[in-house]
């Protein structure tokens, strides 16, 4: 049985906070590909926290764990905190699906293709945002912002769905092994 | 890195002794102050202002000039890629075309290298006042300063989970690449093929998610057994009562925020070019 | 007599993962202000018993229960875990997660933010119960700050100002060097006899426990208990070493030498037993039968630290000037002190981290320019804490994972997996995840991992950490005869007798200098050193001071040989 999405237990509480100190962490890391862009691998995380513990958790975690990162960086981007929340919690919508249950070992085909898609979405739209909002805030230009934009979503895309899906699969794997479990002599 | 990732200097000074909550409203309004205007004047005021607050602050030069460069670093790229992909941005803001250099593809405009001056300019004002939050504010009491804003204190409370677990994660993530290696797995710096990197990374991440993942439940275990949640409210250790200097700064706050949002609906601040003849 | 607090009745519980029951049949009572200890096998329900106390079972832990349990009269799974947690208050088996707060003083706080109370009230309250732990000038600190002997005494104070009926402690020695071991042990007992709690032990350190008055022993095994009884009538039956644990070492020697002990006799008291006339007699008589001392040689060097230091970051020096030597098939302890610097200078010797000056050859070649990589094919490091090791899903690929690197055929690896997994007792668990195994199964895991990579030299940090006796003595075993193939072998252990039983040499590591090197039992019977280090007089050496029939040295070396031919004989069997 899953629990609603609304209800903050503790064990969400924590999924929250140790998201977002993973989140947080892995963002220093950044494979560069192109100018200002890198691969972030900190991006599979969001899909990770939001399959496993759905949507409020990985909005949750996204924001804080971009705003903790900032913090000790210097400054708190604004914008790309929503960026990081939206695309947290589009990674969390599979979850809603009754058929899927990382816990458990179960998913079907098609989640894993919701999930590597709708992911994908939010990550446009996330930061998307971020962009947009970027170029009302602080005046940046628009045709700048547009491809680092493109470049920003193609290497976050590459992440999500090659290491963070790839993830999710293990985790399920792992899972699905995790049952019935007898000592044999 | 000291504290738990946050950056925490001891020092006994105002700033120091301000509230987190205070300081993090403070925080908020010049934030949002900064993104009303587009006035390179306005940014200059903010910046000199924020200097001599963080001057106050007495903060040693040595510890903050990282993050110092950084902005600065940042502010460098961000006009070059700015200048080569939209070098006549500035002259479709301002309206007026005044051609510096001719780049082939399209013409370098002065209105652009002013723009370009404003927005570094914007970027740097925000600098001093998210130093002086970063440097001065505690990890403890930045929980508690949430919570007092209205935040759920369960969403504030996982602030200090991540602050908490921030270091413990670091050490696992590279005892994991140590043990990794100790045993065979290649993870040269800086070679190999993208994939071949992406590999190795995930080598190391996927048993740190796990064991995080592992952790949760624990510590989970470990805050119901304590009474985490219980009531539908808690007390913080670390919060005191606000002073007069907390008020004072909260109202002053308050009355600039109103006062810039006047002026702003008024029609003053958009993008200023001394140059218009 | 009074009202039980705690009452379980033909109690059984399966985990939802599991296939079979971890509880059996649980028939207990447990009266207010008893102080219990329970002793069990690695795997054999303790900890799990423990979270039906707590409340974890139900509330955390799903799982099916059948039977009755009883809290103060109640059924706890009626209740929620918040009022359980009135009730009872826990030390969770792993310190580094239940430490919750930011720095110390937060920490203690945590259970009266969650109640509400003032900030003003708290303050006072917390430092009282820091005092009472002898915290109070670490109050500002950060858990990764402290040394694990010190995170204990935070937690302690914890859930001492908890206002609990019952204080439940799982494994609460683990890691803590002998003397902080005791101080925790005094602690919990100062508090158990001021407060009159009811106060519930788990611990394999059996030995150390018993220093302390305790009321009653639960013996568990597979999911069952299969003794209940005083300290005195546990002692003198036989039933902790049938059940593959190890009883207080003088008890042992006593039974070898054929005194019969009775419950009369007390034998959880050591002074009680020596002034008994005819134990005197019985253990002079068994020691007579003579035996021939270790003979010693210079063995060829292996490897060598030569004056290393080393400090963390800009911080103050760990490693202050360490110079020694590691022969070929030298078998040797590294003891000392919580923060002592034993985990630093492993780390050292496997190029994890690189000394500020100083050298480290092997077998005469300087190691500084040398990767993990190629040290691990050499050195062979056994972590502390096994989750910082382990990488894989799966135990068998966990433990074959080196062999796969190397590229060895798929065949050849199976057979090498198995055959380390029997040696560790891990066979019957081959085909399990990872995940699913007890904290003491894990650290074995990493044990076999290393092992089937067969290197020149073995460090093992913590060997016994969380492990019953049948299970240690089966891989140490296995390890001394890897050292008569020339394998050199480091443990770094806060066991005394571990380190005599299985090594030759020990040296004894202070603040960051070596302060003692030597012959194992002649370090450790040097009373100054073993104070300066936190070490601790096995119960053994005490034996034989205070019934005078021999030295320590020969009592210990005399006990030794004579279980290693009892395992030598029930081997032939
Ligand atoms: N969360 C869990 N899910 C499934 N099985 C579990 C879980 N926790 C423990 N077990 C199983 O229950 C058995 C008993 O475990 P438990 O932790 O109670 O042992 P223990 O006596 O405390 O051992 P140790 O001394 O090593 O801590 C083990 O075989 C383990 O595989
Ligand atoms: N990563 C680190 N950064 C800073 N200081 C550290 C670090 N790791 C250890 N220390 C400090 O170095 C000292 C030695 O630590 P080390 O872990 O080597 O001790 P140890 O002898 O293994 O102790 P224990 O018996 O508790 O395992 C301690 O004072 C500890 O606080
Ligand atoms: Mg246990
Ligand atoms: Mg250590």
């Amino acid at each position: 049985m899953k629990q609603s999405i609304f209800n903050l237990d503790t064990r969400t509480v924590v999924a929250i906070g140790i998201g977002a100190a993973l989140y947080g962490l892995l963002n220093w890391v950044s494979i560069p590909v192109a100018p200002q862009t890198g691969l972030r691998p900190a991006i599979a995380i969001l899909t990770v926290f939001g399959a496993l513990f759905g949507p409020i958790v990985g909005f949750l975690s996204g924001a804080i764990g971009h705003i903790v990162f900032d913090l000790s960086s210097g400054t708190i981007w604004w914008s790309w905190v929503l960026g990081s929340a939206i695309s947290g919690l589009g990674m969390g919508l599979v979850f809603m699906s009754k058929s899927f249950s990382i816990k458990e070992g179960r998913a079907t085909g098609g989640n894993i293709a919701t999930l590597a898609i709708v992911g994908s979405l939010a990550l446009i739209v996330g930061f998307g945002i971020s962009s947009v909002l970027d170029i009302y805030l602080f005046g940046e230009a628009p045709d700048k912002m547009l491809l680092q934009f493109i470049a920003a979503s193609l290497s976050n895309i590459t992440v999500h769905v090659i290491l963070g899906v790839g993830a999710v699969l293990g985790l399920l794997k792992m899972n699905r092994s995790n049952s019935n479990l007898k000592v044999s002599k | 890195m000291s504290k738990a990732g946050m950056l925490y200097i001891e020092r006994d000074t105002l700033f120091h002794r301000l509230d987190g909550a205070v300081k993090l409203i403070m925080l908020l309004a010049w934030t949002v102050i900064v993104f009303l205007f587009q006035d390179i004047r306005v940014f200059i005021v903010l910046f000199i202002i924020g200097l001599v607050l963080l001057m106050s602050a007495q903060l040693p030069w040595k510890r903050i000039r990282l993050l110092v460069w950084v902005i600065i670093v940042f502010n460098i790229f961000n006009s070059i890629f700015t200048i080569l992909v939209s070098p006549a941005y500035g002259s479709e803001v301002n309206g007026t075309t005044t051609v510096l250099i001719d780049l082939g593809y399209e013409v370098l405009t002065l209105e652009t290298v002013f723009y370009i001056l404003t927005l570094s300019m914007k970027y740097m004002s925000l600098m001093p006042i998210s130093i002086l939050f970063v440097y001065t504010t505690h990890p403890t009491r930045f929980a508690g300063s949430l919570n007092r804003l209205g935040v759920p204190y369960k969403i504030a409370y996982a602030f200090n989970i991540a602050f908490r677990y921030i270091p413990d994660l670091k050490k696992d993530f590279i005892s994991i690449s140590h043990a990794m290696q100790a045993r065979g797995v290649g993870l040269a710096r800086g070679e190999g093929t993208l994939i071949q990197r992406m590999k190795h990374f995930a080598a190391i991440a996927i048993p740190l998610v796990q064991s995080s993942l592992a952790r949760i439940d624990t510590v989970a275990n470990a805050m119901d057994l304590r009474g985490f949640g219980k009531n539908a409210k808690r007390t913080w250790y670390s919060s005191s009562p606000w002073g007069r200097a907390d008020i004072g700064i909260v109202i002053v706050c308050v009355i600039v925020l109103a006062v810039s949002i006047t002026v702003r609906v008024q029609g003053f601040g958009t993008f200023w070019y001394p140059f218009n003849s | 007599m009074a009202e039980s607090i705690l009452s379980f009745n033909q109690f059984s519980f399966q985990y939802s993962s599991l296939a079979e029951p971890t509880l059996h049949d649980i028939c207990l009572d447990i009266y207010p202000g008893e102080k219990i200890l329970i002793a069990g096998p690695s795997g054999s329900g303790k900890s799990t018993l423990a979270h039906c106390i707590n409340g974890l079972i139900p509330f955390a832990h799903k799982g099916k229960i059948s039977g009755d349990y009883t809290l103060k009269g109640c059924c706890p799974a009626e209740q929620s875990i918040f009022e359980i947690s009135r009730s009872v208050g826990t030390i969770l088996q792993d310190q580094d997660s239940q430490f919750i707060g930011l720095t110390v003083d937060e920490d203690v706080a945590f259970a009266f933010e969650n109640d509400c109370v003032a900030p003003e009230e708290m303050k006072p309250r917390v430092a009282r119960a820091l005092s009472m732990v002898d915290m109070q000038e670490h109050m500002n600190q950060s858990p990764h700050e402290l040394s694990g002997g010190q995170k204990q005494r935070v937690s302690l104070a914890g859930v001492m100002s908890m206002e609990v009926d019952i204080l439940l402690f799982d494994e609460p020695l683990a890691n803590l060097d002998p003397a902080s071991g005791k101080h925790a042990m005094k602690l919990i007992d100062d508090i158990h006899r001021d407060s009159g709690k009811t106060v519930i032990i788990i611990e394999h350190r059996i030995e150390d426990v018993l220093e302390q008055p305790i009321d009653r022993i639960v013996v568990m095994a597979e999911g069952r208990i299969v003794a209940v009884g005083t300290p005195d009538e546990i002692l003198s039956s036989n039933v902790m070493q049938e059940n593959g644990l190890r009883e207080p070492l003088y008890i042992s020697a006593l039974k070898y030498a054929g005194c019969g002990l009775t419950p009369d006799a007390q034998p959880s008291s050591l002074e009680k037993l020596s002034d008994n006339e005819q134990v005197r007699r019985a253990l002079g008589e068994w020691i007579e039968v003579s035996d021939n001392s270790p003979h010693e040689h210079e063995p060829v060097p292996l490897a060598e630290l030569q004056d290393v230091r080393f400090a963390y970051g800009e911080g103050t020096e760990v490693i202050k000037g360490v110079s020694l030597k590691i022969g070929a098939g030298e078998r040797i302890a590294l003891l000392g002190n919580n923060g002592a610097g034993k985990t630093t200078l492993s780390q050292l010797l496997t190029g994890m981290v690189t000394p500020t000056s100083g050298d480290i050859l092997l077998n005469g070649e300087s190691i500084r320019q040398w990767s993990i990589r190629r040290l691990g094919e050499q050195i062979g490091y056994v972590m502390q804490n096994p989750n910082h090791m382990i990488t894989q899903t799966m135990i068998r690929d966990e433990v074959g994972l080196a062999l796969r690197i190397q590229g060895v055929p798929q065949a050849e690896i199976t057979a090498k997996v198995e055959e380390v997994l029997r040696i560790c007792g891990l066979y019957s668990y081959r085909d399990w995840p990872v995940s699913a195994l007890s904290y003491g199964q894990k650290k074995r895991v990493t044990i076999a991992s290393i092992m089937v990579t067969e290197p020149k030299l073995i460090i093992v940090d913590e060997p016994t950490a969380g492990q019953d006796f049948k299970h240690y003595t089966q891989f140490m075993d296995f390890l001394s005869r890897l050292a008569e193939r020339g394998v050199s072998l480091l443990f770094i252990t806060h066991d005394m007798h571990l380190a005599l039983e299985y090594t030759e040499r020990a040296a004894v590591l202070c603040n960051g200098e070596i302060i003692a090197s030597g012959s194992t039992a002649s370090v450790l019977t040097d009373t100054e050193i073993m104070k300066r280090a936190n070490l601790k007089e096995t119960s053994l050496s005490m034996l034989s001071r205070s019934t005078a029939v021999a030295t320590p040295e020969a009592l210990v070396r005399h006990f030794i040989q004579y279980e290693k031919r009892k395992k030598q004989v029930s081997e032939h069997e």
